[in-house]
């Protein structure tokens, strides 16, 4: 089922080791028909494409955007190729290349697959050691694990529009990674004044001071565009992973990590000394509206 | 001469070496290139890590995957002589965050497999729509997220219950989205309503319709696909939910069914290196999956089939179209009846208190998915999965052939190829 072809952005969609979660994730997109309408897709892992693997392999075509999921391993192949030469050929000719998900951006939940050797495109965790280092202007990051869908409807369509996307220096685009995932979540008056979810299962508390979240640390705009167009980790009570940081994954995903009941990381760009005292202060107060359920189906009846 | 194919668009790629006969296949052997060692990465993790780790096994279904390990460490509790209370709210809606992901799934592999490889063996007019499946998974998406907060790869089941905790506006929401999807359904693919098709005895009632599914229907007719792709006709499904009946079958006879007696085999493949290994039960291969479930379920439409075309391409096909069709059903009942009064989740003793084994089972998409945990004081000592493609898609000897390999011995390759897809192969979980 070959798609039209004519002068539109040629898009090549390669896999080194991944979950296809940055592809499944990528269908959810509310405007997909749009940006596809757009693009020549000369491969997709599920979508319909003007080329197969096959004949990707042989390196002799080449794309205007290269999308990259998953972790890159030196030694795997995609049909008896090595992936490492597949990227370096269509890296080279390519007008932009983007990073779908964490593993392709840092290494990632399969970096743990063979952590001598794993990495992203351009980075391994935080250091430079990816196999596109030498093409690394081009390179966008869209870290998450999945990548929300519209990250990377944003990035394909600022390409199309020959708008320029500003990155932070772990090659993230700003607009989407200058907020937190702490930013827009439900929970936010608790975090405020340091109300701690006493268990899982609640609407009430902040998920930060036991419970694992990361959001206060963590960039990504979650909780301001929402999942899935409705909720979000925190909004259904799950802990944030941190899963766009070049540290994904973590350990004991749902405990914090305290010293003398303090939360040991504090919120991004607050120092510890800040937010012990803002902390401390808030903690004197016992606001009872906090403390109780918001809505107590029990007593309604 | 052995010929290779690449099969690709699958979850993940495999590869299948044919000896052919003439023009039809003797022999088959089927090989999964890929490994990322996940149950290596999760030895000596927190066991509640894995309900963070095991969804990143499959980006289609890390539903399946989760609700396996929460069941797994629920039952290490258990197994500990703790007690682990599921409110039937948390039951609820874990059951029905789990049949939207098969939804979502099935969707997806009518409009972006079945139909663009139905369209390489004959003409299809008026069929090129893969969109339509990514946007009837985008909503089943939305009503599941209503709960577990995102997908893919949501962590919102813990041991004694799940972390939402939702109003009736949620379960508002999440209804409009299924009757969106539900209209969809009955509009895009089966030209009828739902409650109709659903009553319907055979395959005589969808052939009189005008849509995706008459004409899908048609096609596996005129393809021969229902004299062809044949495996052992004896079914498995283990895992334990409303809308399936844990049991094994040959042909129509019903077997009560023990996790003990399934095992693993390494998989046959001379020719290339493989990461595979074969699923058995009582060192039988089954097939498992939708096919499975509507005969252990006594579905009439599907029984019917089945009397007459036996487990062939056909009858697996049609029997994945029309799960579609129950599990909607079903998710508009668990809707309707979710009582959101009661507790999400009751805590138990903590982790590492737990020093025990346990094992989880559910239906996946695909079949029978199974997780088997053993902790020592939280922390994960060993931990097996087991995937519903490992039971389809096997590969082994001549003389002990796997379901797929069965299936597609005596047809053309072409004809071959396609049977290979009607058991919705998923290659990233079979090599996790």
């Amino acid at each position: 089922m070959p798609l039209k072809s004519d002068k539109k952005l040629t898009l090549l969609w390669l896999q080194g080791l991944t979950c296809n979660g940055n592809s499944h994730s990528f269908l959810n997109l509310s405007y997909l028909a749009d940006v596809l309408l757009a693009c020549d897709i000369l491969y997709h892992p599920s979508l319909p494409s003007l080329q197969t693997l096959e004949t990707i392999s042989t390196c002799k075509l080449e794309c205007d955007v290269l999308i990259f999921e998953g972790t890159f391993d030196p030694l795997m192949q995609r049909n008896n190729v090595m992936v490492g030469k597949l990227l370096r050929h269509y890296a080279q000719k390519a007008r932009h290349i983007i990073a779908v998900g964490s593993c392709a951006s840092f290494g990632g939940m399969f970096k743990a697959s063979a952590p001598q050797r794993n990495s992203g495109l351009v980075f391994n965790e935080t250091a430079h050691e990816g196999p596109l280092l030498q093409y690394q202007e081009k390179v966008i990051n869209l870290s998450g694990c999945p990548i929300h869908p519209e990250w990377l409807g944003y990035t394909l369509s600022m390409i199309l529009q020959e708008k320029k996307i500003l990155v932070d220096s772990l090659h993230r685009p700003i607009e989407l990674y200058s907020y937190l995932a702490h930013h827009g979540c439900t929970r936010n008056e608790y975090f405020e004044w340091k109300v701690d979810s006493k268990k899982f299962g609640e609407k009430e508390g902040c998920l930060y001071y036991e419970q694992g979240c990361r959001a206060p640390m963590t960039h990504a705009s979650c909780n301001k565009i929402l999942w899935n167009d409705v909720s979000s980790k925190t909004r259904s009570g799950t802990p944030c992973f941190g899963c766009t940081e070049p540290d994904f994954p973590r350990a004991n995903f749902f405990r914090t990590k305290t010293n003398m009941s303090i939360p040991d990381e504090v919120p991004v760009g607050i120092s510890k000394r800040s937010y012990l005292t803002v902390a401390g202060i808030a903690k004197t107060f016992h606001i009872k509206r906090l403390e109780e359920k918001l809505i107590d189906y029990k007593t309604a009846d | 001469m052995i010929t290779k194919q690449l099969i690709e668009q699958i979850e993940g790629e495999a590869t299948v070496h044919f000896t052919m006969n003439g023009n039809t296949v003797d022999f088959a052997t089927v090989a999964f290139p890929h490994f990322r060692g996940m149950e290596r990465i999760l030895q000596g993790k927190n066991a509640l890590d894995a309900l963070v780790i095991t969804p990143r096994v499959c980006g289609i279904c890390g539903h399946a995957h989760l609700m396996a390990s929460v069941r797994a460490l629920e039952s290490a509790y258990v197994h500990m002589s703790q007690d682990i209370q599921l409110s039937t709210k948390a039951q609820m809606i874990r059951e029905f965050t789990l049949l939207m992901e098969i939804v979502q799934n099935h969707y997806k592999w009518i409009y972006l497999t079945l139909i663009p490889e139905l369209g390489k063996l004959m003409p299809l007019s008026n069929m090129s729509t893969p969109l339509k499946g990514a946007f009837a998974a985008s909503l089943a998406s939305k009503a599941l997220a209503s709960f577990s907060g995102q997908w893919p790869h949501s962590s919102y089941m813990l041991p004694g219950g799940v972390t939402c905790d939702p109003t009736h506006m949620e379960r508002i929401k999440a209804q409009s989205y299924l009757r969106e999807l539900i209209a969809f359904f009955e509009n895009e693919t089966l030209g009828i309503d739902l409650e109709t098709f659903l009553s319907f005895e055979s395959c005589k009632e969808i052939r009189s319709l005008s849509s995706d599914i008459s004409r899908i229907e048609q096609s596996l007719l005129s393809l021969g696909m229902h004299e062809k792709g044949f495996a052992y006709d004896r079914f498995v499904v283990f895992g334990n939910h409303g809308f399936s009946v844990p049991s094994k079958m040959k042909q129509t006879r019903s077997y009560s069914v023990k996790s003990k007696y399934v095992s693993i085999k390494d998989s046959y493949s001379p020719q290339e290196k493989t990461f595979a290994k074969n699923a058995l039960y009582k060192n039988d291969y089954y097939e498992t999956g939708p096919l499975a479930r509507a005969m252990t379920n006594s579905v009439p439409i599907i029984r019917n089939i089945h009397r007459r075309f036996k487990d062939s391409a056909y009858s697996r096909v049609v029997a994945r179209i029309f799960e579609i069709a129950s599990l909607l059903q079903h998710a508009l009942e668990l809707l309707k009846l979710m009582e959101l009064s009661e507790t999400s989740l009751t805590m138990p003793e903590p982790i590492h208190t737990l020093t025990a084994e346990g094992i989880g089972i559910v239906e996946a998409p695909r079949g029978v998915l199974i997780h088997k945990v053993s902790i020592e004081e939280g922390l994960i000592r060993n931990y097996e999965i087991i995937t519903p493609t490992q039971w389809n898609i096997g590969s082994d000897t001549k003389e002990s052939l796997t379901p797929v390999q069965l299936a597609m011995q005596g047809v053309t390759q072409e004809e071959a190829l396609f049977i290979f897809r009607t058991f919705d192969v998923c290659s990233v979980c079979t090599t996790h």
